[in-house]
């Protein structure tokens, strides 16, 4: 078992009262497994990913990930849980600017502090594996849409982690680099990664080996 | 339209009330600054330009190379005047003063004096010479016989009312007797009389008809005709050298030609220097009045400027930054056809309204801040709100002001694409910050550069303060006027020394402190008086106890002594005369030289005794060579007293004072204060310099602060990445630090070598001065450093903390 979500509620007050964003949410989620998050627009699907990220607490209830209670956890040992086994793709890439190709890649490894060779090394292999050697010197700007998205990929890849959650990576895209990055999910499955995707495609939906639908902050 | 410009950018103002606050705040502080400083330097300008007639007067300069030393001279022989008016046709008017500095006055009939601290005997042309109009009396006729005075206004009102002031008689020094004929107005504050308060007839003083071109007393100014210039007479007025003074030299020095004199190195200049520059540009030997100079106004001037220019940099930097933040705006007002010189119109009405407002902040803290300032820069500058020229010029430097500083974030807002802006959600992929990096640094290397230079300052007067003067300072009390005492004056100085707390006491005119000044020209004994072996030294009468007391050392020979009768025609030297004589301490003892080579019947001073050298004027100037004697009657006493209850024994000296001498004003002063008083202009400099350091930091700080603002809010989409790919918040907060660092560190490397070049200039006018420490430099990047860490740090840490749900929410 990956993670487990026991109860888990998260609300957020207006005016007066009390608006749940997840409602008594229950979520095993075994290694292996490809899931997809379905549901409309303010159903709660970032959301529930972004808990299961850690990027954002919840009110009540209980988070394990890897039998680590991430709920008592503190900030610190919670960030390095992530950073040693979460990767995160986002719909509008979220790329630096500044940064080339290459730099990009190799920022999550600066902050795990991992060394200088072995960062090289690292980048090099993502370079090759994603295809995109030729374009480690470039600029996000100088990409097209689906060549940032595999960036964004790789980047999410390039530590090795456990899970990676993606937040409609295909969005942004036409059909055919949405294709293409989805046949590379299936992939990364099939090699062992484990991945939660909010997506509102039907057909995308169907790469996952099982869907979520969530209404209103609850699973149906 | 205009209308809805002011109604939109007042808005836009108040939906930004930080942004706003930080622009205003700065211009105003800017502005404030930058109006006391032109009130100073606009004062400082106007000094005797309210004389009539005032750019056809001219003083008479005498620039004198004599017995190896050179000096500039505010005054002239007597007969220059004299001589002026006779060879010159281009000349209409010319006036003498003899400056004889403070004078005891009370009515005929009173008992007790008034003292004034400044009178000057005048030639009766005074009054036409510089346009003054008398309040009671006949200007045409005054001054003409001896013995009359004109008083001031305020020294009248002390003994008498105005309507009968004509015909008082007064008593001077409690043995001239004047008769008054006069009252004028009090000088005002920005003339070279300011400090004159009588005006004794020319006519009365004797040495003043006398043809000697051999001593230097009398300020001569001169009026020329209307259209001649100063340059016209130059020439002629150094050819007096050849046709007065040689022939008067002749008189003692028989044979000597202009030729032999020039051959010897020696020169002397005749020369003339417009009465509206004196203030300014003259620093000779007997001024009139203490002046300034001409540098500070440079530097003050330079300040002003600098104070501006940051503000509005400032102004330029938080707009361009904020003006990010309002793309979409740009781009939709462009989207629905406003065209670019609408917009420009829209963005400079904003800044108009910004420099108005700080406009209005910087009269209020200007009317604050007046008294201290004038407290600061020892002035009574008022702000001349009534004047309608003073409200001209600030309205258009306001407008001005404010279309410089908006001129280029308007622009810059008006290339906004609007597809782009529109699209792209934001400034992202709008340029413009290299150019507000570039100002972010030049405001910080102008900091940094004032640090420097307040800290050198400081460092130089610390030094002058405490350098070793070869006289001891401390515990000294001068007593002014104890030749009011007349024949009491021993028993005064001895039971003074009486007193217990009291340890030596010695009489004399002369004391180490610039005021005091009488030299005289020194031949050697055997008789061959030339120009090669003549000293000029300043000859100082004292007692037996002035060594004593002042703690001088004597290197040779031995102190004035009691016991040998002959010490009356004794004198004691310092070094610099003896190497003036190019002598050893040594050889110089036993050396005979005479003040009075002139005369039929020289009486020789044997030298018995050679002084450590000792400082008696400013630091800024060298050491000039003393000799001492016994006796003359002495004008003031030195008390040096011990450390403890200083104003118990000042009150026991006074009450002996007033058995002795009841009635005469007790006056009195600590050497130390007079000390301090001739470093008056650079302590002024230090403390001015310390103020606006202060104020351009402020400016450049507050700038940085809302850029460090703006720019973490610009960059949290970038930390908000950062922190999902596992930053923390200190490695975020040190990064978007330490971008800001790297532009004040390039700041700190460009302003360090222009600070120690100009600092190097500034010292150069010292004789006595210190290297520039290192650690000046190491202090000053480490304050920058500091203060913009401060400043950053606390948006730095506020943009790392936020949650990175928020700022990738995906819209």
């Amino acid at each position: 078992m990956l993670l487990q979500l026991k109860n888990v509620f998260k609300w957020v007050n207006s005016g007066g009262q009390r608006v749940f964003l997840l409602k008594d949410i229950n979520l095993t989620v075994e290694e292996g497994e490809f899931i997809s998050v379905m549901g409309p627009s303010g159903s709660g699907k970032s959301t529930l990913l972004n808990v299961i990220g850690m990027l954002d607490s919840f009110d009540e209830g209980e988070y394990r990930f890897l039998d680590e209670p991430v709920h008592t956890l503190k900030e610190k040992h919670r960030a390095n849980l992530y950073k040693q086994y979460i990767g995160f793709v986002f719909q509008s890439y979220h790329l630096l600017d500044d940064l080339t190709v290459q730099e990009n890649l190799e920022m999550p490894l600066l902050y795990k502090k991992v060394g200088s060779s072995e960062r090289k090394s690292l980048v090099a292999d993502t370079l090759d594996r994603f295809n995109i050697v030729g374009k480690k010197d470039l600029f996000p700007a100088q990409l097209s849409g689906g060549q940032q998205q595999l960036v964004g990929v790789a980047r999410a890849l390039i530590s090795s982690p456990k899970l990676v959650l993606a937040d409609e990576p295909t969005g942004n895209l036409n059909s055919k680099q949405g294709e293409e990055i989805m046949e590379l999910f299936k992939q990364l499955n099939n090699e062992g990664v484990t991945i939660i995707q909010v997506t509102h495609s039907e057909k995308n939906a169907t790469y996952g080996s099982r869907i979520i639908n969530l209404l209103d902050g609850r699973k149906i | 339209m205009i209308h809805n410009h002011i109604k939109i950018a007042w808005r836009n103002l108040k939906k930004q009330p930080f942004f706003t606050f930080l622009n205003t705040f700065g211009l105003a502080i800017g502005m404030a600054g930058c109006l006391l400083i032109s009130l100073y330097i606009h004062d400082e300008l106007s000094y005797d330009k309210m004389f009539a007639d005032a750019d056809r007067i001219h003083r008479v300069n005498n620039n004198i190379k004599f017995g190896g030393d050179e000096r500039l001279f505010a005054v002239t022989p007597a007969p220059m005047a004299e001589a002026l008016k006779n060879d010159f046709s281009e000349i209409e008017l010319v006036t003498r003063f003899r400056t004889r500095g403070s004078a005891l006055v009370r009515k005929a009939d009173d008992l007790a004096n008034v003292k004034e601290e400044q009178t000057t005997y005048v030639d009766a042309s005074f009054f036409e010479m510089f346009g003054i109009k008398m309040l009671v009396g006949d200007a045409g006729k005054a001054l003409t016989d001896p013995n009359t005075l004109v008083l001031t206004k305020t020294a009248a009102e002390k003994h008498f009312a105005l309507a009968n002031a004509v015909g008082q008689n007064l008593v001077l020094n409690n043995e001239e007797n004047y008769t008054v004929v006069g009252v004028i107005q009090d000088f005002p504050q920005n003339s070279f009389l300011r400090d004159y308060t009588i005006f004794e007839s020319m006519a009365g003083l004797e040495d003043a008809s006398v043809v000697n071109w051999g001593s230097n007393n009398y300020q001569t100014f001169i009026k020329l005709i209307p259209k001649v210039k100063a340059a016209d007479i130059q020439l002629q007025l150094r050819g007096f050298l050849g046709k007065y003074v040689i022939p008067g030299v002749q008189q003692f020095m028989p044979g000597v030609t202009e030729e032999q004199f020039k051959a010897a190195g020696n020169h002397l200049i005749f020369s003339t220097i417009p009465l509206t520059d004196i203030h300014l540009y003259s620093h000779m030997v007997a001024e009139i009045s203490a002046n300034n100079d001409i540098q500070s106004v440079y530097i003050l001037s330079f300040i002003a400027i600098f104070l501006l220019l940051l503000a509005s940099v400032n102004f330029m930097n938080l707009s361009t930054a904020y003006s990010l933040k309002r793309a979409k705006e740009v781009g939709v007002r462009k989207s629905l056809g406003s065209n670019k010189m609408e917009l420009v119109r829209q963005f400079l009405m904003e800044s108009g309204l910004i420099s108005f407002l700080s406009l209005v902040l910087a009269l209020v803290l200007a009317v604050v801040a007046l008294p201290f300032f004038n407290t600061l820069a020892d002035k009574d500058i008022s702000i001349p709100f009534a004047n309608p020229i003073f409200l001209m010029v600030l309205l258009v430097s306001v407008i001005i002001l404010g279309l410089f500083s908006g001129s280029y974030p308007a622009f810059f807002m008006t290339r906004f694409k609007p597809v782009k802006v529109l699209k792209g959600g934001g400034g992202s992929g709008v340029g413009g910050s290299g150019i507000r990096n570039s100002l972010v640094v030049f405001q910080f290397a102008i900091s940094v550069f004032l640090i420097v230079s307040t800290l050198v300052v400081y460092q130089q007067l610390k030094y002058i303060q405490g350098k070793d003067l070869g006289y001891s300072k401390d515990q000294i009390l001068i007593l002014n006027d104890v030749y009011t005492a007349g024949d009491k004056v021993t028993s005064l100085k001895d039971r003074i020394k009486q007193l217990g707390a009291v340890k030596n006491v010695t009489l004399s005119s002369f004391f180490p402190t610039p005021s005091s000044r009488s030299d005289s020209t020194f031949s050697p004994e055997n008789g061959n008086t030339s120009q090669e072996n003549a000293v000029s030294m300043q000859t100082w009468g004292v007692d037996y106890d002035y060594i004593s007391t002042l703690n001088l050392e004597l290197v040779a020979g031995r102190d004035f002594d009691r016991i040998y009768g002959s010490d009356s025609t004794a004198i004691i030297v310092n070094e610099k005369a003896v190497r003036v004589m190019e002598l050893s301490p040594q050889e110089a003892l036993g050396m005979q030289y005479t003040p009075d080579f002139d005369s039929e019947n020289p009486t020789y001073y044997t030298i018995i005794g050679v002084l450590r050298d000792f400082h008696i004027a400013s630091l800024k100037e060298d050491i000039d060579a003393v000799s001492l004697h016994l006796g003359e009657r002495a004008y003031a006493m030195a008390i040096k007293i011990v450390a403890g209850n200083f104003a118990n024994t000042i009150k026991d000296i006074e009450g002996v004072w007033n058995t002795i001498v009841p009635g005469e004003p007790f006056d009195y002063y600590f050497m130390e204060d007079a000390f301090n008083d001739t470093y008056v202009s650079e302590q002024r400099l230090g403390n001015i310099f310390v103020i606006f350091t202060v104020l351009s930091l402020l400016i450049a700080c507050l700038g940085l602060f809302g850029l460090a603002a703006f720019n973490a809010e610009k960059r949290t989409k970038e930390i908000g990445i950062r922190k999902v790919l596992g930053a923390s918040v200190g490695q975020i907060s040190i990064k978007l630090t330490l971008d800001f660092l790297k532009l004040v560190g390039i700041a700190i490397i460009i302003a360090m070598p222009v600070g120690w070049y100009a600092m190097a200039k500034w010292l150069e006018d010292f004789s006595y001065r210190i290297d520039i420490p290192w650690w000046i430099f190491v202090l000053a990047a480490f304050l920058a450093v500091l203060i913009s860490v401060f400043t950053v740090g606390f948006q730095s840490v506020k943009a790392a903390i936020v949650n990175p749900v928020k700022s990738l929410r995906t819209e």
